[in-house]
């Protein structure tokens, strides 16, 4: 594959956090309208590490923290994009978006289709996204589809640091609102440890990947899986589990839901006749469903057998046993490749 | 151990140790590998210390010859982390 070509020219090694960083930096240096508000995003430097050194670089005019009023705030940033600055966002769990669903679902979403095209909302709502530390329903959800489904908006899921930073190039250039949900536990925090994976080499400069381009992350010919965000390392995992058994998985990475790349499923689906969607995502109304549902429109002949992983229609409990119970593992996408058979 | 060569130790410490309580920490993050070029003051590696991190920099360029402690490994402050073949 072409990326694993440019991997190998590449010395220097970043976690996600650090090469999301470097482009918000990057994009600051270039256009002076680009700013960066949130809760702890300056002094702390996101609780996350989203916008850990920014500060130092460009100070408080630029890196804003802000009082806790969702509203308030994406409200501003929705006015500032209007008026030609490119702000971005940051919620610091998705899970908060409740509190400003207004200005994200009717003013960000909508203004321009509302204006008929006369004013542009170039923003980025970030967020941190994602359980599997134990933090409990209000603090763990993953949320993507319930972006997705809003008509007006581009979502972006990185899965590397890699990804991490040519979509976050893309998603300040774009002149429509992205949001950009960010798992806690790809960033690669001391607290908070990675799986092996999302720290992958990353090019000093800067680079775009398009939005609406699926990553083949391992070819197969058995059986798609089709995955995002945390869920693309343990699907790989769970790929080498199955090859030892005799079972060639094809593992996608979609790392955007809206646009969809369509076609790199349906082509895989063709080629294996066998799919399996992981999401951590709730399972009812949602990104699987989603996707089962177009690889129906489009190829329903080719596909001989379909499963579903995803969190079950339950709240992310606290317990950690629990929690680890309904956020799928390599386990649970081993055994619904073999459910598949 | 460095006796009989020219390369240069990358130790735990700086300015922040000053900073901690503590004299133990953890190495929670290598951006550099074993073999790859580096410049002096390039970060090579993330430590921990206090639930503080700090970037742990080159001392001079060269080559990344040896890392001595990886990821999740535990330290003392002034430990050597790695060693760096001088360009």
């Amino acid at each position: 594959m072409a990326q694993q070509e440019r991997d190998q020219a590449v010395d220097r090694e970043l976690t996600m956090s650090r090469a999301m960083v470097e482009a918000i930096a990057h994009e600051m240096r270039e256009d002076e309208e680009v700013f960066y508000m949130g809760e702890d995003v300056a002094d702390y430097g996101g609780i996350f590490d989203s916008t850990e050194g920014l500060l130092d670089e460009f100070g408080h005019d630029r890196i804003m923290d802000v009082p806790i009023s969702e509203t308030a705030y994406v409200g501003a940033a929705v006015g500032a994009a209007q008026e030609g600055m490119r702000p971005i966002a940051e919620l610091m769990f998705v899970d908060f978006f409740g509190v400003g669903m207004d200005q994200i679902y009717n003013q960000m979403a909508k203004n321009t289709y509302m204006s008929g095209g006369n004013v542009s909302v170039p923003m980025v709502l970030t967020a941190a996204v994602g359980g599997t530390y134990n933090d409990a329903a209000q603090h763990s959800q993953t949320l993507y589809g319930t972006f997705a489904h809003l008509p007006g908006m581009k979502v972006v899921v990185p899965s590397t640091a890699y990804e991490a930073k040519g979509l976050m190039h893309n998603a300040i250039r774009d002149d429509d609102p992205v949001v950009y949900l960010f798992h806690k536990r790809l960033m690669g925090i001391g607290w908070l440890p990675a799986p092996d994976g999302p720290k992958t080499p990353v090019p000093e400069e800067d680079y775009t990947i398009p939005f609406g381009s699926a990553d083949v992350k391992r070819e197969g010919s058995d059986v798609t899986i089709v995955t995002l965000g945390l869920h693309v390392h343990r699907a790989l995992d769970a790929a080498e589990d199955l090859d030892d058994d005799g079972v060639d998985a094809e593992v996608i990475d979609l790392r955007t839901l809206v646009p969809l790349d369509t076609e790199t499923v349906v082509e895989s689906v063709r080629k294996t006749g066998r799919l399996v969607v992981v999401d951590e995502d709730y399972r009812s109304f949602g990104v699987t469903g989603e996707v089962v549902s177009r690889v129906a429109d489009e190829a329903l002949d080719d596909l001989e057998a379909v499963e579903r992983v995803a969190v079950p229609d339950v709240p992310i409990p606290y317990s950690r046993p629990m929690e680890n119970e309904v956020i799928p593992d390599g386990e649970d996408i081993k055994a619904a490749v073999e459910a598949t058979e | 151990m460095s006796g009989d060569d020219d390369r240069v130790a990358v130790t735990a410490d700086g300015a922040w140790t000053d900073d901690v309580d503590s004299e133990e920490g953890v190495v929670v993050n290598w951006f550099a590998g074993e073999g790859g070029a580096v410049d002096e003051g390039e970060s090579l590696c993330e430590v921990q210390v206090e639930k503080v991190s700090v970037d742990v920099e080159a001392p001079v360029a060269g080559t990344l010859d040896e890392i001595v402690l990886g990821e999740d490994d535990e330290f003392t402050i002034g430990d050597t982390v790695a060693w760096i073949d001088p360009e």
